[in-house]
């Protein structure tokens, strides 16, 4: 009786021993991050559809679904260039391959970390992946080119974006949806258009209305 | 005398089919993620070119071959946007002909950071946990892209065991449970990617993804390479036994299934431990034990009396 109660004891305290070690070693994976020689200087796009930031990472899995189905191939996963947080979710790098908002990755995802959109105008005005801001200073049409791409490129001409005379294109912030063809079609290298988050605009509107 | 022997080959042959099938369905199961990866490259010159002659030009002869290829494939499958929409992802989370299977580490995973799921991943729930119910740990014998490389180091491990004296260490199940409990806290502090490190066969599906539809090298690699060192140099199959996380969930849901191997003790031979020494899953069925079974069968070829045989529980 008494040596069965001991063998019991003995075998608890080794369970939970390999407990306490099995998660220690698991919490020492994300130390990964803390690794030299990684840049986290370039930003990329989510795809559409996304929870907006911290809400995808907690409900985003990495599970490549959205990147499955993609037939423009623009979305591809993370590695660690992001951070140990961004390790396997999908990015957009809008300049090298731009979302053509054909919404098939948002009627796959699993866990609802992509909204399910319809690819009509309407479904098109619901997504919010940044916001565009052009450079004047770069742009070919402000310097008297008539070029006009990234109009002829914007999937919501007109309202996210107009132009005026020598087809100088303004972008609508309240309007735009960040998809990126318009950083994609800008002929000027480097682009004089570019996608930001929503958040970091608002910080810049919110910096230009102290100075 | 005769005729009990013939009765012993009979059995020996319907025993014998569960190891080769075990390899034939994991095999399946990485041609299904290596033809998903490639499904996402096809995808993309139908939309772009969707005529053979212009794949050609854009990409070269060999690119033409896997596009009409994949042509043919998908003349008899239906229109490929739709086929994708219902197909795809990979052994964490994977959706085949439009029913989704959820990884019930990916579900706690999820629960414990957003608090909160959406229907679809809840239904993808049921046929795993009703799997594991039914028989057991099935998946690590049948489904697991990871465990075929760990079963080759098993294999590898026998040759070598030849000359080299190699290690057998022995740890307690609580690690598992511990690398669920870590990496469920890791997932909360740093976020869901680090089970693509810690969980094997997301490992595997995150390293053919990336390979074949990116064309890049995936960080998911290294830990492969750590796992397989770890089973050729600590213990044979150490990763199944002892870190991996959802085999031991896995293994508590079907603890008790309905299917499991049995054993005849009239006819087991006293002397004789061959079952518990082929196990890979480190089960003794000649103690009766049938926690962590995942029915692959390698004790049911071994047997010498033929006394194994896989059936209900509850009747002997």
């Amino acid at each position: 009786m008494k040596n069965s109660w001991i063998s019991r004891k003995t075998s608890r305290s080794s369970f939970i021993k390999s407990l306490i070690g099995g998660a220690v070693a698991a919490f020492l994976i994300p130390l990964i991050d803390k690794l030299p020689a990684k840049s986290r200087f370039r930003r990329f796009l989510r795809p559409p559809g996304a929870l907006p930031g911290d809400a995808f990472l907690d409900a985003c899995i990495g599970c490549a679904q959205c990147v499955n189905v993609c037939p423009n191939k623009c979305i591809t996963l993370y590695g660690l260039e992001g951070g140990i947080e961004n390790l396997a979710t999908p990015k957009i790098s809008a300049r090298a391959q731009a979302c053509i908002l054909c919404m098939a990755c948002t009627q796959v995802c699993p866990t609802g970390a992509l909204e399910k959109l319809e690819p009509t105008k309407e479904g098109m005005r619901a997504v919010n992946m940044g916001v565009a801001v052009l450079s004047e200073d770069v742009c070919y049409s402000y310097a008297g080119r008539t070029c006009g791409v990234c109009y002829r490129a914007c999937p919501l001409p007109g309202e996210a974006m107009t132009i005026g005379l020598f087809e100088q294109p303004m972008v609508h912030p309240e309007y735009c949806i960040g998809c990126g063809l318009c950083e994609q079609s800008c002929v000027h290298m480097p682009q004089a258009i570019r996608v930001i988050p929503r958040s970091e605009w608002e910080d810049r509107l919110a910096r230009a209305r102290l100075s | 005398m005769g005729r009990s022997i013939s009765e012993g080959e009979v059995v020996m042959k319907a025993t014998n089919v569960l190891l080769p099938l075990s390899i034939v369905t994991r095999l399946g199961v990485v041609l299904l993620l290596c033809f998903f990866a490639m499904m996402t490259e096809y995808l993309n010159y139908k939309t772009a070119y969707n005529n053979p002659r212009l794949v050609e030009l854009a990409s070269g002869k060999s690119v033409r071959v896997f596009y009409e290829a994949t042509d043919a494939i998908f003349d008899f499958l239906g229109d490929p946007i739709e086929v994708a929409q219902s197909n795809g992802g990979m052994t964490w989370s994977i959706r085949v002909l439009g029913v989704p299977f959820t990884d019930p580490v990916a579900a706690i995973s999820v629960f414990a950071k957003g608090g909160s799921w959406t229907w679809g991943f809840v239904l993808g729930l049921a046929v795993p946990v009703s799997l594991a119910l039914i028989f057991g740990r099935v998946f690590c014998a049948y489904v697991c892209p990871a465990s075929l490389a760990f079963y080759t180091m098993f294999r590898i491990r026998h040759v070598l065991e030849k000359w080299f004296l190699l290690p057998d260490l022995k740890l307690n199940r609580g690690f598992a449970w511990g690398v669920l409990i870590g990496g469920t806290g890791a997932a909360i502090w740093a976020g869901h990617g680090v089970w693509s490190l810690i969980l094997p066969y997301f490992a595997v599906g995150q390293t053919l993804f990336h390979g074949i539809a990116m064309g890049t090298l995936s960080i998911s690699l290294g830990s492969i390479v750590f796992f397989a060192l770890l089973d050729l140099f600590f213990g044979p199959q150490f990763t199944c036994r002892y870190v991996c996380p959802t085999g031991r969930l896995l293994g508590f849901i079907g603890r008790r299934s309905l299917v499991s191997v049995r054993r005849d003790a009239n006819r087991c031979i006293d002397q004789c431990n061959t079952c518990a020494e082929v196990c890979p899953m480190n089960v003794s069925p000649k103690l009766d034990q049938t926690v962590d079974c995942s029915l692959c069968g390698a004790c049911l070829t071994m047997c010498p009396s033929n006394c194994l045989s896989v059936g209900n529980r509850g009747e002997k």
